[in-house]
């Protein structure tokens, strides 16, 4: 194994071994989203359309400046996609035994052209970054295919050895639990990768040849890197670094390489019988053959266009979220956002659809969304309370995103950061419609927002939630033990939306009191004295007479 | 006021977190009390009046939690009485809430220790402390797994997975006839509940019968489908608890079941066989919401009763107390 190959796959493994510690409770120091920064199209495209660029982009223009002195050795080293796409193609290879066979048309210029609609659409204010990002794909992948699947594999597999573990009393196996991850959409990314995984049938690593944004962006960068593919006179012409090269880079004297094609992966060096190519830091001989982009200028300018206009009709979507209230805009009220998302307009023009927060979720909620909410919204996270409540200890989602869509809030924040409102449909609910002692949405509650009352005509006490003390967080909804629809449900409504400045100060001028009222840990709870609920015969809550 | 026959609690007051024993001492000390109990249930220690009859039907000792949980036991003849040695035990304590003791929503972890002890000194082969907490399993079995730490086996769980509950039907239950149930306590010879004594805002208490709605997996059914006292009831007559504990160290007299309420500091621990008459006894020694009760006031115990699955007429239950 050459020195590529070990640092591939240790980056490799760094990728996975972040992305599975991006999860509750948090490992402390370890950038869990550090790959997804270094991704150059996340950069512009986030950069462009949320008209910022700050400083989590940082890593990125650093790896942009190495490429210029040391080629797309990003695309052959830390790209996980790559490493996932090498995989595929060799999977694939092994598959079909045949010899991949080239397209007869040259799709070289497609990859720019793939970018230059992306960033038009981020002029537009619409960022399409999700579609085609690589780090933002494979990154899904894993959070969301690749995980879930181990888990359930994982969990399957303690179940068939629990029987024995707990014949034999082992009881950190008996009780070991695996909870299960579960997302919504799962077809848009398995099609998705089926499609750029079965490419390989046409040449290796097709998806970094013709259609990666990001390699756009490399190559443009790359076109004469200071260190690069050179040949000397021994080479006999025999063809073979031409045929081996994964990228097509190499034309067929030889002799001239497309630099922007070239990831530096040396395979030629290792294949040449001759010892004729190399990659030195200075010029030797030979040099000044320089592989050409294609300049049609005419398709760039019109992928650009493209783009502009995709955003420009996305933008007239009637579910646009445009992120302001107001007679006639509709918001669809299951798009609740993680606790600390941006206000929609940046929050859509900074989330890449990575998946990360989803998979860091304790309790499964975040999920990816469908079109309901316009294209611009597909695949976001948002909350949905019936799998699983917003952790009110957990701040996770914020901490993991990789371009600060959802603030990286610290917890005493979070609490106050309301994602929505709890409300309670009388009709459905057992206390109320069917007079029944359930008190279930109390026993949940965090935050102390529901009161239990006695009106008439209702034999027992029935909930009514506290708008300023209900967080949205769904501990309600989701252990409502009504089927179906719940019969307390949370809406985005009142929910606090800040780019800058502090939770707590904001919900206390604008009347919340948000407390996290108990849990191991927290203060004692000091009871007060308070008139307790009494019915009409004077006994309190759950005595007969 | 009577002299305790036991000497000096073996925990001088210390609140449950502050301070640790070393396994080693812990266990020197459960050897202590042991022999203690086994002296005074032998006759050698303990002062006449008490060894007047047989066992009573309710055993009710003051003192610290564990002492006091241990001599509540001993007033039934002690462990031994209830686990033989290679028995498989559950106890369910209630620890279904992440909150300190102090505020008296879950069992003192002091009384539930006490009470893994005894049944180790009684030569259980298996122990296991489970519930099934309603969020932040670990949050919640934490200040009891933390207790139990003096042990080397981890014996406390929250199970929140519907593997490991069994389908399970409920052949004298009226309406609620079937549900499932931790397969634990279907393997259990001994069934041992040690809730917390508190108020409830839809059951007026909850105690050991209400109890048992930790050791099923779906419990919201009870709340929806049926009349929740009676369903309690269905459900008791398919876990009958062997042995009651009910730590009454701390009641939680309003506010329950989650508190924050009015919490008594009672230093009692009621147990018996039975577990309508531990309840039942339960209701009628604390306030509640600063009024008295009878057993008969609170539905699922008078409904238990009236079907035979334990006796709430205290007066003529043999009750016994002691002070250690």
């Amino acid at each position: 194994m050459n020195f590529k190959r070990i640092v591939q796959t240790l980056s490799f493994i760094g990728f996975l071994v972040f992305l599975w510690l991006a999860a509750f409770p948090l490992t402390e120091f370890i950038p869990v989203n550090a790959f997804l920064k270094l991704d150059p199209v996340v950069f512009l495209g986030v950069g462009i359309s949320a008209r910022s660029f700050t400083p989590f982009m940082g890593t990125a223009v650093l790896i942009l400046g190495l490429t210029a002195i040391l080629g797309r050795f990003f695309c052959s080293t830390l790209c996980p996609m790559g490493v996932t796409i090498d995989i595929a193609d060799w999977l694939v290879r092994k598959a079909s035994r045949k010899q991949s066979k080239p397209l007869p048309w040259n799709l070289k210029s497609l990859k720019y052209q793939i970018l230059l609609f992306i960033l038009g659409a981020a002029f537009g204010g619409v960022s399409l970054v999700f579609l085609a990002s690589p780090l933002s794909l494979v990154t899904r992948l894993f959070s969301l295919i690749i995980y879930p699947v181990l888990y359930l594999v994982g969990g399957s597999a303690l179940t068939a050895v629990r029987p024995l573990a707990n014949f034999l009393d082992i009881t950190g196996i008996v009780y070991t639990h695996v909870s299960m991850l579960r997302f919504d959409l799962q077809w848009f990314t398995v099609s998705l990768f089926i499609g750029i995984f079965s490419l390989a049938v046409f040449s290796p690593r097709f998806w970094c040849r013709h259609l990666c944004p990001s390699a756009a962006v490399f190559a443009l960068i790359s076109r004469r890197p200071l260190i690069r593919r050179q040949v000397t006179k021994e080479c006999n012409q025999c063809g073979r670094c031409q045929k081996k090269c994964p990228m097509g880079a190499i034309n067929d004297d030889f002799f001239v390489t497309d630099h922007s094609e070239c990831i530096v992966c040396m395979t030629c060096v290792s294949v040449c019988p001759e010892k004729a190519v190399g990659f030195p830091g200075q010029s030797i001989n030979q040099d000044g053959h320089v592989g050409k982009i294609s300049k049609d200028r005419r398709r760039f300018i019109q992928a650009g266009a493209s783009g502009m206009g995709a955003a420009i009709i996305t933008l007239t979507s009637l579910n646009h979220l445009h992120g302001d209230t107001g007679p006639g805009r509709t918001s669809n009220p299951a798009v609740i956002r993680p606790p600390g998302a941006l206000p929609e307009k940046a929050f859509l023009a900074r989330c890449i659809r990575c998946g990360v927060c989803m998979k860091a979720c304790p309790t499964n909620t975040l999920q990816p969304m469908g079109l309901f909410a316009g294209f611009a919204a597909f695949f976001s996270p948002r909350v949905i309370p019936r799998r699983g409540p917003c952790k009110p200890t957990c701040n996770v989602c914020g901490q993991v995103c990789p371009t600060g869509a959802v603030r990286a809030l610290p917890l005493a924040e979070k609490v106050w950061a309301k994602i929505g409102t709890a409300h309670i449909l009388r009709h459905k609910c057992l206390a109320w419609e069917f007079g029944k002692k359930c008190l279930i949405c109390d026993e949940f509650c965090s935050y102390n927002a529901l009161d239990f009352k006695m009106v008439d005509d209702i034999p027992v006490a029935v909930p009514f939630v506290d708008e300023s003390k209900c967080s949205g967080c769904g501990l309600c909804e989701h252990n409502c033990p009504v089927q179906a629809r719940a019969a307390i449900v949370v809406e985005p409504m009142g929910s606090l939306r800040l780019a800058t400045g502090s939770y707590p100060v904001r919900g206390r001028e604008i009347g919340l009191d948000l407390n996290l009222r108990r849990g191991r840990g927290d203060r004692l709870v000091h009871y007060q004295e308070e008139s307790t609920i009494l019915d009409d015969t004077g006994l309190p809550p759950g005595f007969s007479k | 006021m009577k002299k305790s026959p036991f000497p000096e609690p073996w925990f001088h007051g210390e609140i449950w977190s502050e301070k640790k024993l070393d396994r080693r001492e812990f266990l020197k000390k459960q050897l202590k009390g042991a022999l203690l109990i086994t002296a005074g249930a032998t006759g050698i220690y303990l002062p006449k009046p008490i060894l007047a009859s047989g066992v009573p039907d309710i055993g009710i000792a003051r003192g610290k939690p564990g002492p006091a949980a241990r001599a509540a036991v001993g007033l039934l003849g002690g462990m031994k009485s209830f686990v033989k040695p290679g028995d498989k035990v559950v106890i369910k304590p209630n620890i279904t809430f992440p909150h300190p003791p102090e505020e008296a929503t879950i069992t003192n972890p002091l009384v539930t220790r006490e009470l893994a002890a005894m049944c180790k000194e009684a030569g259980a082969a298996r122990i296991r402390v489970l519930d099934h907490p309603v969020e932040q399993a670990q949050a919640c079995i934490q200040a009891t797994k933390d207790a139990l730490s003096v042990f080397k086996k981890d014996m406390v769980h929250a199970l929140m997975q519907k593997d490991f509950y069994e389908s399970t039907p409920i052949p004298k239950g009226l309406k609620f006839k079937q549900t499932d149930v931790m397969q634990d306590v279907l393997e259990a010879d001994v069934l041992i509940a040690a809730p917390a004594a508190k108020s409830h805002a839809m059951t007026g208490v909850t105690l050991s019968m209400k109890g048992m709605m930790g050791l099923i997996w779906d419990r919201m059914t009870m709340h929806r489908d049926y009349d929740l006292d009676e369903a309690i009831v269905d459900l008791c007559s398919l876990l009958k608890p062997d042995l009651v504990v009910v730590d009454a160290t701390r009641v939680l007299s309003t506010g329950g079941p989650w508190g924050p309420g009015k919490v008594l500091e009672k230093d009692t621990v009621i147990a018996s066989k039975d577990m309508v008459a531990a309840d039942a006894k339960t209701v009628q020694m604390f306030q509640w919401y600063g009024q008295r009760f009878k057993p008969r006031q609170v539905d699922h115990i008078r409904m238990a009763h009236e079907r035979g699955l334990g006796r709430m007429d205290l007066e003529n239950l043999t009750v016994r107390k002691i002070e250690v």
